[in-house]
């Protein structure tokens, strides 16, 4: 893929930007043109929450090309705090040590790098929640 | 350089970032034959999917967190740094789009070694004085490369903080002055396509480091009739545990008043996030009214020397983000090899 | 009613002599010669991924031309690894619309050209490219892999029971002519096999493989033929598996097969074999959920007591399925569709069902995107 195909998403990959319809309230991830539940064209842009449950998950041993030098990577199901699904890789753990439940939280972290004279590509990926201690 | 600043303008807000993994420089020393006299325990290492913008991001995200401003209102986001992903290409406008400050903002990379950010910083409080922008952020940060068995291995490490820059009714801690003080001294340097940076060991010393800190601070008390004892804090840029508590003693600053800024033992020397996380802790802890002296030093050679005033804001923003506590309690030890797979040190 | 005239097919194998053509090739040619005819009026091409792992599109005029029949109306199909279903779904309704009289389906994938990670790329394409594949470096056995996981902790179903499909199918290929792995393995020998991506180990994976299947459709029960097509049914589903409202159902089967029980007039309990797609064991179990021979949950279950095999129930994969068979991506469909001739035309050898009279076969496209569903009868 190109710079501009990744560039054409960035703000979605960047903020986790989905699309909300302003007739029922329905919330789209990916971002869609018509709503599902009641067809109306009428949508606007929302930014999702960006903590959430980790429904399911599975690590990938054996990558798609632009992906060897990471494996093995996990990537799993969040379901966000609104209830709106995202499929994202988990970052930050211990592949074997992940476990479905956990709190998560989104970041913004390099997906890809396509090479020494091309773009990096960064978006979301979601991190085992932060601990913050009480004094801080 | 040299600013008057009335405690006018101030921090809106800060964040800090350090990344996850660790390695201890006893792991470091076990491959390259070393048993002792480590300059720190342990550095922060960045992970497989980090660089200095990512860094960047959540440091100014947590900044935000604080500042609770529109990020669309930022009128500038500027990146001091050393280990830009891009030569050319700037990480301020990946960062100003991932935090949602775009499209109405300048933004540019600063390079000037360790001292980019405070660097950053000076150029957003000019910004922000001068009514160009009602906010500016500043971020600075670096996943350093230590060439392998090289001194400065034991303490190159990664993370970032960023300072969001505005008015006083805002504020959690205002300026009363900065100062900027610089000389052409090679002590340490990076040509153009060299992925390591040279040093000249022990002339980074007397000449550099500590000639620019102590000329900074010094002309700063002497303009302001400032002492040490005018100071509840002191941050100094944090190559190694050594050199900052030998500048505080020359300067005459007890332990206790650099303790809460002193992070480099848990992370390494982060360059350009350096004095800026140690400033960061420094503020986690901080109280109203109290006063805080920050002196970065870059390589080339030039410190920039501030005089910061803490407060009551503090009170009610500090605890929207993450502390730099929280991160440097968050850790998990890497061994050589994973670090240096992580570091892009493995031909493959 | 449309009639199925010929069948044939090449073994599933790393074919390192042969390029899509030479297999193209081969299976039409048996198809033909099969059906005693040596002219169609139109092909219908059914294929993944020639343009990715081979550089070749517009595959419809490169076989007609192969196969000496330039002239006549041929077309390429891709959904996904339901490409193949989807060429005999369009073939169909070409057919039965009376627009043409007979109509030679081929599926071809050719596979193993090029690198494990290259076919992964090409194999992910099956999926949302921009908010699936790209964002995530999720790879299509990680996919399955979400459900795998999400299946077991759903239902307190065990890895062994879920591994039961792939050794299934191993069972039944033993005495499989054209298939790709014909050695019978255990519960025990999958779960110490590598995972590919954890919860799939890689003895519940389908295999990569080339080959080519081929049908020949007619207006007309021409020469032997004695299987019609009750039912030829195309679904799809919400594309993202991960927006869907649940993930551990694929609806496109559920409508697909609403759909293609109504238009032959049967219900599940009047199927007599069947092919479904495993190309993961789970999507096996689930499968058996979504056609309506088992409650949610219990899928997996029914293939480990043994009633999917010959003999049983409910024999499914009787050639040894997506994981012995094997699964070249786009010919796949068309595969079921020939095995489920040869039960219906009682030319099954060592694996024929007794009293075989209606064939169902299950080809999925991605996790679901497309589900094509048919049903055979034999006259």
């Amino acid at each position: 893929m190109s710079a501009p195909f990744y560039w054409r998403d960035k703000i979605i990959r960047y903020r986790l930007v989905a699309s909300k319809c302003k007739s029922c309230g329905t919330i789209h991830f990916p971002p869609k043109k018509i709503c599902k539940k009641c067809r109306s064209k009428d949508m606007e842009e929302v930014e999702l929450p960006r903590s959430g449950k980790l429904l399911t998950f599975s690590i990938v041993r054996y990558p798609p090309e632009e992906f060897v030098e990471y494996a093995p990577y996990a990537v799993g199901v969040v379901e966000l705090e609104n209830g709106v699904r995202v499929l994202a890789q988990i970052t930050d753990a211990d592949v074997e040590e992940l476990r479905t439940g956990i709190e998560v939280e989104m970041v913004v972290r390099k997906i890809k790098d396509l090479g020494e004279r091309d773009i990096i590509v960064y978006g979301y990926k979601f991190r085992p929640a932060l601990k913050r201690s009480s004094s801080s | 350089m040299e600013l008057d600043l009335n405690r006018e303008i101030g921090i809106i807000g800060y964040g800090a970032y350090i990344p996850l993994y660790r390695i201890k420089d006893e792991e470091i020393g076990r491959v390259w034959g070393r048993r002792a006299g480590f300059p720190v325990e342990e550095k922060a290492v960045a992970g497989l999917d980090e660089d200095v913008v990512t860094m960047a991001i959540e440091a100014s995200l947590n900044a935000l967190k604080r500042a609770q401003i529109n990020p669309k209102e930022l009128g500038a986001v500027l990146v001091g740094t050393e280990s830009k992903p891009y030569a050319v290409k700037p990480s301020g406008t990946i960062v100003a789009e991932a935090i949602g400050a775009t499209p109405a903002t300048l933004s540019a990379d600063y390079e000037f070694a360790c001292k980019a950010g405070t660097e950053a910083l000076q150029t957003c409080i000019a910004l922000v004085k001068s009514g160009m922008c009602k906010y500016a952020l500043a971020i600075g940060g670096d996943t350093a490369q230590g060439r392998p068995s090289d001194e400065l291995e034991y303490t190159a490490a990664s993370g970032a903080a960023a300072y969001i820059v505005g008015p006083k009714d805002e504020a959690l801690a205002t300026f009363e002055a900065s100062f900027s003080y610089v000389t052409d001294t090679p002590d340490f340097w990076r040509r153009q396509v060299q992925p390591y940076p040279k040093h000249t060991g022990r002339f980074t010393g007397e000449p550099a480091y500590f000639k620019h800190i102590i000329s900074a601070a010094k002309m700063l008390f002497e303009k302001y009739s400032f002492s040490p004892e005018d100071f509840d804090y002191a941050v100094f840029h944090q190559p190694n545990l050594k050199f900052p508590i030998r500048v505080a003693k020359k300067l005459g600053f007890p332990m206790e008043k650099i303790k809460p800024g002193l992070v480099v033992g848990s992370i390494g020397n982060t360059y350009a996030g350096s004095s800026l996380i140690g400033l960061a802790a420094t503020l986690d802890v901080a109280k109203p009214g109290q006063r805080i002296l920050v002196v970065s030093f870059g390589s080339g050679a030039g410190s920039d020397a501030f005089s910061l005033v803490v407060e009551e804001a503090i009170e009610v923003k500090r605890d929207r983000a993450p502390g730099v506590v929280d991160y440097i309690e968050r850790k998990r030890y890497v061994d050589y090899a994973t670090y240096a797979r992580f570091r892009g040190k493995i031909l493959r | 009613m449309v009639h199925i005239i010929g069948y044939g097919c090449t073994p599933v194998k790393e074919h390192w002599d042969k390029g899509i053509r030479e297999l193209a090739f081969e299976a039409a040619l048996k198809a033909l010669e099969k059906a005693g005819i040596d002219k169609v009026d139109a092909l219908v091409v059914g294929n993944m991924s020639s343009g990715v792992l081979a550089g070749q599109e517009h595959l419809g005029a490169l076989i007609a031309d192969e196969l000496g029949m330039s002239g006549i109306s041929a077309l390429k199909v891709e959904a996904a690894c339901a490409s193949g279903g989807a060429a005999v779904h369009s073939a169909y309704a070409m057919v039965k619309s009376g627009a043409y009289k007979r109509v030679l389906v081929v599926g071809v994938e050719k596979m193993t050209d090029k690198l494990t990670p290259q076919v992964t790329s090409a194999l992910a394409m099956a999926e949302d490219q921009r908010f699936t594949v790209s964002p995530t470096g999720v790879s299509f056995v990680a996919l399955n892999a979400l459900l795998h996981r999400l299946y077991m902790e759903r239902y307190g179903v065990k890895p062994e029971e879920v591994a039961a499909f792939a050794v299934n199918d191993h069972k039944h290929a033993v005495n499989s002519p054209h298939a790709q792995y014909r050695n019978e393995i255990t519960v025990e020998q999958v779960m110490k096999s590598p995972m590919v991506a954890d919860p799939i180990h890689l003895l519940e994976s389908s295999p990569i493989g080339d080959g080519a299947a081929a049908v020949v459709l007619s207006s007309e029960p021409e020469g032997d033929s004695s299987v019609e097509i009750a039912a030829s049914v195309a679904a799809t589903d919400v594309f993202c598996l991960f927006s869907r409202e649940d993930m551990l159902s694929l609806r496109a089967t559920v409508l697909a097969a609403k759909k293609a029980y109504e238009q032959a007039k049967i219900s599940p309990e009047d199927v007599d074999v069947l092919e479904v797609h495993d190309a993961f064991s789970i999507l096996g179990a689930i499968a058996l959920e979504d056609l309506g021979f088992a409650e949610r949950g219990q899928g997996a279950k029914m293939a480990y007591e043994g009633e999917t095999l010959i003999g049983g129930k409910l024999p499914t994969n009787t050639f040894g399925g997506l994981k012995a068979r094997g699964h070249p991506v786009g010919a796949t469909g068309v595969y079921q569709i020939v095995e489920l001739c040869m039960q219906l035309s009682n030319e099954a050898g060592k694996n024929q069902v007794p009293d075989a009279n209606v064939g169902l076969a299950q080809n999925v496209g991605g996790v679901g995107g497309t589900v094509v569903i048919h049903v055979l009868r034999g006259v």
